[in-house]
């Protein structure tokens, strides 16, 4: 029976750790890159950051929620 | 100038080997940004063939490598879309144009500071325009005078031109996205900063200061840097309107203060810095 491994809490500790990895590199990152091959829009890259953040706080709040209904 | 016409069949192939190179050159970065595109949708595919195995498998840390790669396969799509050009094809696309209107106004004889004139002048309130006096000292064009779109003006006598600046003056209003005729002063002073280092990577600082009617902006590390070097060198161009980037910000101050503004003082400081100084001309009523 094809079942998905990953419950909600997974995907939340997974989401946090990206998120605080794009948000510190989106950071970090310098305006000038010099000569790279890599070319990165960093607006976007915060954009991203931000939305993984966001979605991160999303499961945090559904956790929230079940803690509370359930007590 | 002449023209050398090959001679033997050696000195043709030499041409077209030297054509097919520069047609590599061409093509190159067009094959980064494919190369880019490819790499994210095999991390895509990986991804999701990864993802379909674990719900068949049941297996987390498939689940967790499917999620990876569809995540930064995604990500590369989504951050790597804006394009880059080197800053010497800027520096050399916009010389010459600078270099035109150094020629124009030297034939000409102006001697007179550029005069950033406020939309009040103008027809279409969102362009701009900078009035060039033949004699130093001389008075305003009046607003109906400007107004008809001449170049040449008889009284003052005068050229108005569109300043070098304009159309980025037009970026900085599209990236901040609202129009400089609906801001103040205090608002430029606040938001330019931001606008030059983090939203349009122009420099690396930028300190701006007023005091009555002069409007000081100090600009560090800024990608305009050899550009403004060789800009330098026409010689009407740094003291009459200046360069894009100061004629830029003078565009938007003009807009913001709704009074004409002249640039006072363009000079380079030390460590690469730029400090420029503009003037608001009050109206006598």
């Amino acid at each position: 029976m094809m079942q998905f491994p990953l419950t909600l809490w997974d995907i939340s500790l997974w989401l946090a750790i990206v998120s605080i990895i794009l948000l510190i590199t989106a950071e970090l990152i310098s305006p000038h890159y010099g000569q790279t091959s890599i070319l990165i829009d960093k607006k976007r890259l915060r954009n991203a950051a931000l939305t993984t953040s966001l979605l991160f706080l999303i499961t945090v709040a559904i956790r929230i929620i079940g803690i509370v209904t359930s007590s | 100038m002449t023209i050398r016409i090959p001679k033997s069949p050696n000195s043709c192939s030499k041409t077209d080997e030297d054509g097919s190179k520069r047609m590599q050159n061409l093509t190159l970065p067009r094959l980064r940004i494919g190369k880019n595109k490819i790499i994210a949708y095999i991390l895509l595919a990986i991804g999701m063939i990864a993802l379909i195995f674990s719900t068949a498998y049941v297996s987390a840390i498939l689940a967790f490598i499917g999620l990876g790669l569809i995540f930064w396969g995604a990500l590369i799509l989504y951050i790597g879309n804006s394009k880059y050009a080197k800053l010497s094809l800027l520096d050399s696309t916009a010389l010459s144009s600078l270099a035109d209107i150094d020629q124009i106004i030297t034939e000409l004889k102006y001697e007179g500071k550029g005069v950033y004139l406020p939309p009040k002048y103008l027809r279409n309130i969102e362009s701009g325009i900078v009035f060039i006096p033949s004699k130093k000292g001389m008075s305003l064009p009046l607003p109906e005078e400007v107004a008809e779109e001449k170049i040449f003006l008889e009284n003052p006598d005068g050229a108005c031109m569109i300043p070098p600046g304009l159309a980025l003056s037009k970026l900085f209003e599209k990236e901040l996205g609202i129009s400089f005729t609906k801001v103040d002063v205090r608002y430029l002073e606040d938001n330019l900063p931001k606008l030059f280092i983090e939203g349009l990577e122009i420099a690396e600082d930028v300190k701006i200061e007023t005091e009555g009617n002069i409007f000081s902006v100090e600009i560090s590390g800024s990608i305009y840097n050899d550009f403004c070097q060789e800009a330098r060198k026409l010689s009407k161009i740094c003291n009459s309107i200046g360069c894009p980037i100061a004629s830029a910000i003078a565009c938007a101050l003009a807009k913001a203060s709704g009074k004409p503004v002249i640039i006072e003082k363009e000079e380079p400081t030390s460590n690469g810095k730029v400090e420029i100084q503009y003037r608001l001309i009050e109206e006598e009523n």
